[in-house]
């Protein structure tokens, strides 16, 4: 430590022992806390901010990339062009119901299969690590393994799917490509929402338990009224983690249907990659973006809301 | 807890208790199948990759893993920029995250909540809105295609995750420890660096796995903003999607590849992993 940032500790000291307001120290010279932030917090606002910036001000303007990077101004045209634009309307559409099908069945799914797991008295870490298995796998991989399941030639999945007398092809009918990458999603994060359900059920404390079956409480019963509302707050979190990354990643969808057929499965993400990287119209793709950060924003405010009253998730 | 205090969960009819195994067997198949579909096909013979009829009796090669690492499409560049690019900006961010995550947990400066929000909102933004404004400022900057900017992408979203989830570690620690450290005649770095930060190996171990995890996964960041020097194994594996049609037996095995790490890694954090993907909300045990 050079003499210089000694100095800034014994002046910081100084400043908070006699009493001066806490809020003129920490500007002036930041206390130990502030220093160990600084470098972090430096590195995330040139990762966050900058880039903030940028697509905010891209969103206002039409974006040269040939010839050198250059943003010429266009005033509101993009923004007023999303309000008169049925294909961004519709992959809106699209991706509130791709969100509600998948975090949706997840949620249903992932807490069901954790009261199973809760209930098994042998073997439950054995199973509970197998069943984690696909929250590892690349989401690019997740949609390509799924994409080789369905082939309609030679595909694991499609060939179940002929036994039981289904002899389309999978990836080019709407509904069913629809149903596909739902099902490759809920495939993939399903095991999240049980990991995090089952870590609320072991909190469900016993006597509780051992109380409603003295008042002869049924299994339905106990579940809906006791576990149920006691692992609610836990499940919260969950929905809200799983919400956030529902909206981030695009991989499965694009590396299986690509947003097809006919759109079928184009969502605001795909959409926004076509618009930027296919039709290089960036100035469009960044009013897309911000829409989506909007969303994301308001979520994570909600979570952080119910974090600072965190203590029924302990 | 005894079988005889246990109540109607615990101890359940043989009914309930079937239904149990059933619907855990199911999620068993469900889950695990792929996974082991994609092994298998990888071990296949090429012919019988695309069989129409599912073939389990099979002579298993490493034909397909050898044409990986041996072949014409060598994989070994892709391999080595996963491993830096991923391991890099893991390190990197567990250490930053370290350090800010300690600064965030014991400071009691007033913009704290939104010095918070803002952190986990960066976490949080759709990768699309943020690669977009990356490409152009890479572009700006000469880092497209190269491994120094493929790392500090990864930060924008490892970071904050760091952060986070180490201040919740860190806010376990109480800091009557350091006080008494620091009466003890410690300054208030080596308070952090030799009494907290021991403490919250778990945390750190948890930390880095997950960034790890989350870099090497990547998909969206990589194929915007890498180049032929620094393509990750998940853009070789999608490229080998073509036109012309796709090898399934060298995809499958790519997939292994990038799988199968990750699983090993990730298990082998497992106490920790519910307090690690909730960000520190939930924590488990």
């Amino acid at each position: 430590m050079d003499s210089s940032v000694t100095d800034a500790v014994r002046g910081a000291d100084r400043a908070d022992r006699s009493g001066q307001p806490a809020r003129r120290s920490r500007i002036a010279l930041p206390g130990f806390a502030g220093r160990m932030m600084a470098p972090g917090l430096l590195v995330l606002a040139a990762v966050s901010l900058l880039p903030f910036a940028a697509v905010v001000a891209m969103s206002f303007s039409r974006v040269h990339l040939l010839g050198g990077l250059r943003l010429e101004s266009v005033g509101a045209a993009n923004w007023t062009r999303l309000f008169g634009d049925p294909d961004t309307a519709w992959a809106w559409a699209r991706t509130a119901g791709y969100f509600v099908l998948t975090v949706g069945g997840e949620m249903a799914l992932g807490t069901a299969l954790a009261i199973c797991l809760w209930r098994l008295r042998s073997a439950r870490n054995a199973a509970l690590s197998l069943l984690l298995l696909p929250m590892f796998v690349a989401p690019v991989i997740a949609g390509l393994l799924g994409r080789f399941l369905t082939d309609s030639t030679f595909g694991l999945y499609a060939w179940l799917l002929r036994q039981v007398g289904y002899h389309g092809d999978v990836m080019a009918d709407k509904t069913t490509a629809f149903a596909a990458v739902t099902l490759m999603d809920v495939w993939e994060w399903t095991p999240l929402i049980a990991l995090i359900a089952l870590a609320g059920l072991s909190s469900v404390p016993s006597a509780v338990l051992e109380a409603a079956a003295l008042d002869g409480a049924g299994l339905l019963r106990t579940l809906r009224h006791i576990v149920l509302p006691s692992i609610a707050p836990v499940l919260l979190v969950a929905l809200l983690i799983r919400s956030m990354d529902a909206l981030r990643y695009f991989d499965i969808i694009w590396n299986t249907t690509g947003g097809g057929p006919a759109d079928a499965t184009k969502t605001a993400s795909v959409e926004l990659y076509e618009t930027a990287f296919r039709f290089f119209d960036f100035g469009y793709a960044s009013v897309t973006g911000l829409l989506m950060l909007a969303v994301t924003t308001v979520v994570a405010r909600y979570f952080v809301r119910l974090l600072e009253r965190k203590e029924p998730t302990r | 807890m005894t079988a005889a205090t246990a109540g109607p969960l615990e101890r359940g009819t043989r009914t309930s208790r079937t239904l149990v195994r059933v619907v855990l067997a199911l999620a068993l198949i469900w889950t695990l199948v792929p996974l082991g579909w994609m092994l298998l096909s990888s071990l296949k013979p090429t012919a019988e990759v695309t069989a129409s009829t599912p073939d389990l009796w099979f002579a298993p090669t490493l034909e397909h893993y050898r044409n990986l690492f041996g072949g014409a499409n060598n994989l070994w560049p892709y391999l080595s920029n996963s491993v830096i690019a991923a391991g890099a900006s893991a390190l990197l961010a567990t250490a930053l995250g370290a350090l800010a995550g300690y600064g965030l947990a014991r400071t009691r400066a007033r913009g704290k909540k939104h010095l918070s929000f803002w952190i986990i909102s960066t976490r949080m933004a759709p990768i699309a809105a943020v690669v977009l404004p990356i490409f152009l400022i890479f572009r700006f900057l000469g880092l497209i295609d190269t491994l120094p900017g493929l790392v500090l992408a990864y930060l924008s979203f490892n970071l904050p995750f760091a952060i986070w989830l180490l201040s919740a570690f860190f806010a376990e620690v109480p800091a009557s420890l350091e006080e008494s450290a620091q009466v003890a005649g410690c300054t208030n770095w080596q308070a952090f660096r030799y009494v907290v930060l021991p403490l919250t190996r778990p945390g750190l171990v948890t930390t880095f796995v997950l960034c790890l995890v989350f870099a090497w996964n990547d998909y969206a960041f990589a194929l915007v903003l890498s180049g032929p020097h620094t393509q990750t194994l998940p853009i070789a594996a999608s490229q080998l999607v073509t036109q012309t049609g796709i090898d399934w037996g060298q995809l499958t095995a790519i997939g292994t590849v990038v799988v199968v790490p990750m699983m090993l890694v990730g298990l082998a954090v497992r106490r920790w992993l519910v307090t690690g993907l909730t960000m520190g909300a939930v924590t488990g045990e």
